[in-house]
């Protein structure tokens, strides 16, 4: 046991030495050079910004592990114990020098024609994947009625304030699937609208809530998830957790209809508890052009910090599948059988709410 | 691209006579074709198409991607094409076919339209874009002339943007800035459209009948970033996301001036759906986005842009016809 301990506290000796001499190197063509020692030629405008985010892209890998690496150090000083192991340690380091190595693909970028970087979203699934297993610790059921490949559309309900519940669907797709699928999930226009978000949004594969983008990502036998209730589901104060809203008006009944895609219903627990929506302040909502301005316990007080989501336990539950695919095209035309499957949907996510709130044991666990 | 139209349906048999008529000398050498020097006022319209019993009308005069002031587009884009419907209109025209140009910019900003706009795709909310509440105007009128004559056939081609293979567009400008200025915290869809393309687009819409509304774009899309990118280019996100106007202001006072409706493109992009178009022509859009990209940077930078091939016909056709001019009037 002493002598694992000794080695690898000298593999941390090891490491720290090669980040001193990194570093050492780094300091040393700050002063008299560019990186691999060219120096490109000066054009007029000069422009320091993206220099300055070039070199810091350069640097990131080894400024994190050396930041980490003392962090580490520091907390095994302090507490006698690792807090930061070594795994994810270089976990972290991992992470950085691919997010580096994918800023700079280039023209080897791709994108489909949604917009869908796939390479640089699977890069991101470290993070939620320690979200998905250790500070929600979500539990996910029925996968099996998934299928591996070929259209569906899923169907889930809507809750938080911010859409973690999209992030954690997508999330259980792809790390518990036999076949990890990506999920694209339609989201408001209005989002679209946002800097930064409509970015991040469209990059990680969603796209716009309108029946035409449904359909043609059903056509090309992709996974679509919606949301049938939209922001009033998500912004739906606290004393109303866990009841559904109004599903729309079964427009995505027809859309799986057209597109003769089975409905997989999901329902999500743990959602609700995130953000505890205590009020909507509606005119602060309207002046910023937002659906609802939410007051929780933390935010706004919190400012930033408030945005943290608090860490609940979840349940998701995927159910059997509602074989629209069977019903043929020409039903998304018949209203009350388009209305009749919307309901008994909708009954089905309500019912696995119920089911998956009694399984758990409380909020918290 | 009137001029290229013409060029083209000079070349086949079947067409009697091409008539050009702008404000302007033709930008194109022309053989066959008898080229008016006129505005689109009304009367003068209505006596030459009645007068030269016109059975085709091909409408460019659209100003969709210039740098033209609000009042010129309105101008030019609502009065002229009502000047020029109403001269096609009326029992005793002649008129079987009619031709307009537009431009997807009708669509408006992505974030209220689907990844593909449809053709049927109803713009709910009104823009404070004036170039879009023109040509949605403008369409309208369109609209309203198939109505009252029905047995026209009447085309209207939305256009993708384009980039201006022999003329640069403002957008095809922004490609050739030495470091391009993108909005902070956005990277659009684009979708190019080729300048051949649009040329041809309008041939085929007016040698067969082929009613309706169509979006004419390239295939696929690229990332603003990856144009840039492709352009060899470096991106500067120095524009701020909001106010828009203020973004333009600044870019102005650095020599480059971006047209409102381009800076909605350079935020939100535009892509539409050509499924419509090619069902009823038979034909895509041979060039897709990337190709028409680099096919223009490829242009833009081995060759100036001034001493095409077209100059030397052109000034020699000009010389000529302003003789004839000169002959006819002391005759």
């Amino acid at each position: 046991m002493s002598e694992l301990t000794s080695s690898e506290d000298q593999l941390r000796h090891q490491l720290g030495l090669l980040y001193t001499d990194v570093n050492a190197e780094l300091r040393r063509r700050g002063l008299n050079g560019h990186r691999n020692g060219r120096r490109p030629a000066r054009l007029r405008v000069p422009a320091p910004v993206p220099d300055v985010i070039e070199k810091a892209k350069a640097e990131l890998p080894v400024l994190a592990l050396q930041a980490v690496g003392e962090l580490s150090l520091r907390l095994r000083q302090l507490t006698g114990r690792d807090v930061i192991d070594l795994a994810t340690m270089m976990a972290i380091v991992q992470f950085l020098s691919r997010q580096v190595e994918l800023a700079n693909r280039g023209e080897a970028m791709e994108v489909d024609d949604f917009g869908f970087d796939q390479e640089w979203t699977e890069s991101l699934l470290p993070i939620f994947r320690w979200v998905y297993r250790n500070y929600w610790r979500v539990e996910t059921t029925g996968l099996e009625h998934v299928p591996a490949e070929g259209r569906a559309l899923l169907v889930s309900n809507h809750a938080g304030v911010l859409p973690w519940d999209g992030s954690m669907i997508k999330t259980a797709l792809l790390e518990e699937h036999p076949h990890p699928r990506h999920a694209r999930a339609l989201i408001a226009q209005f989002f679209f609208g946002l800097p930064y978000l409509s970015w991040f949004l469209r990059r990680t594969g969603q796209t716009v809530g309108h029946p035409d983008d449904s359909v043609r990502l059903l056509e090309r036998d992709q996974l679509v998830l919606v949301f049938p209730e939209g922001v009033k589901g998500t912004g739906k104060p606290w004393r109303e957790r866990y009841r559904l809203r109004r599903f729309g008006r079964g427009g995505y009944v027809q859309v799986a209809l057209q597109a003769k895609a089975p409905i997989i219903p999901i329902s999500v627990v743990g959602s609700e508890e995130i953000y505890p929506m205590l009020g909507d302040v509606g005119p602060v909502a309207k002046l910023i052009g937002f659906p609802y301005f939410p007051v929780t316990p933390l935010f706004p007080w919190l400012g930033l910090l408030g945005t943290v989501p608090l860490p609940s336990k979840w349940r998701i539950q995927f159910h059997r599948p509602i074989r629209t695919d069977l019903m043929g095209a020409e039903a998304a035309d018949d209203q009350n059988l388009v209305m009749t499957v919307s309901d008994q949907v909708r009954d089905t996510i309500q019912q696995g709410l119920y089911d998956n709130l009694k399984l758990r044991r409380s909020v918290w666990f | 691209m009137g001029g290229e139209l013409a060029h083209r349906l000079e070349s086949r048999d079947d067409v009697a006579a091409v008539y050009g008529l702008d404000i302007e000398d033709p930008k194109v050498a022309l053989d066959r074709t008898e080229f008016v020097h006129a505005d689109t006022r009304h009367s003068l319209l209505t006596k030459l198409v009645r007068g030269l019993s016109v059975d085709t009308v091909v409408h460019c005069a659209v100003l969709t991607e210039g740098r033209a002031g609000a009042r010129t587009v309105h101008e030019t884009n609502v009065i002229g094409t009502m000047n020029l419907l109403a001269a096609c209109s009326g029992a005793d025209s002649p008129v079987r076919r009619v031709v307009v140009k537009s431009s997807v910019a009708v669509y408006g900003g992505e974030p209220y339209a689907p990844s593909y706009a449809r053709e049927s795709h109803e713009e709910s909310a009104q823009t404070r874009e004036f170039l879009a509440n023109d040509l949605r105007e403008m369409e309208q009128l369109v609209s309203d002339f198939q109505v009252r004559n029905g047995s026209t056939t009447v085309t209207l081609l939305r256009l993708g943007h384009r980039l201006g293979f022999q003329y640069p567009t403002p957008l095809g400008e922004y490609f050739l800035l030495s470091r391009v200025p993108t909005f902070h915290g956005f990277d659009p869809r684009l979708q190019l459209l080729h300048d051949d393309d649009a040329v041809e687009a309008l041939y085929r819409a007016a040698a067969a009948d082929h009613g309706g509304v169509f979006n004419v774009a390239g295939d696929g899309v690229l990332l603003l970033s990856q144009a840039i990118r492709l352009a060899g280019r470096r991106q500067l996100p120095v524009l701020l996301p909001f106010w828009r106007g203020l973004a333009r202001a600044g870019l102005r006072a650095t020599g480059y001036d971006l047209p409102a409706s381009i800076a909605d493109f350079l935020a939100y992009g535009c892509v539409v759906d050509i499924d419509l178009l090619e069902r009823e022509f038979g034909w895509r859009p041979p060039h897709t986005t990337r190709e028409t990209l680099l096919q223009f940077l490829g242009r833009g930078e081995s060759e100036p842009l001034s001493t095409g091939p077209q100059e030397y016909e052109l000034s020699q056709y000009l010389q000529r016809r302003r003789r004839l001019a000169a002959g006819s009037r002391r005759a």
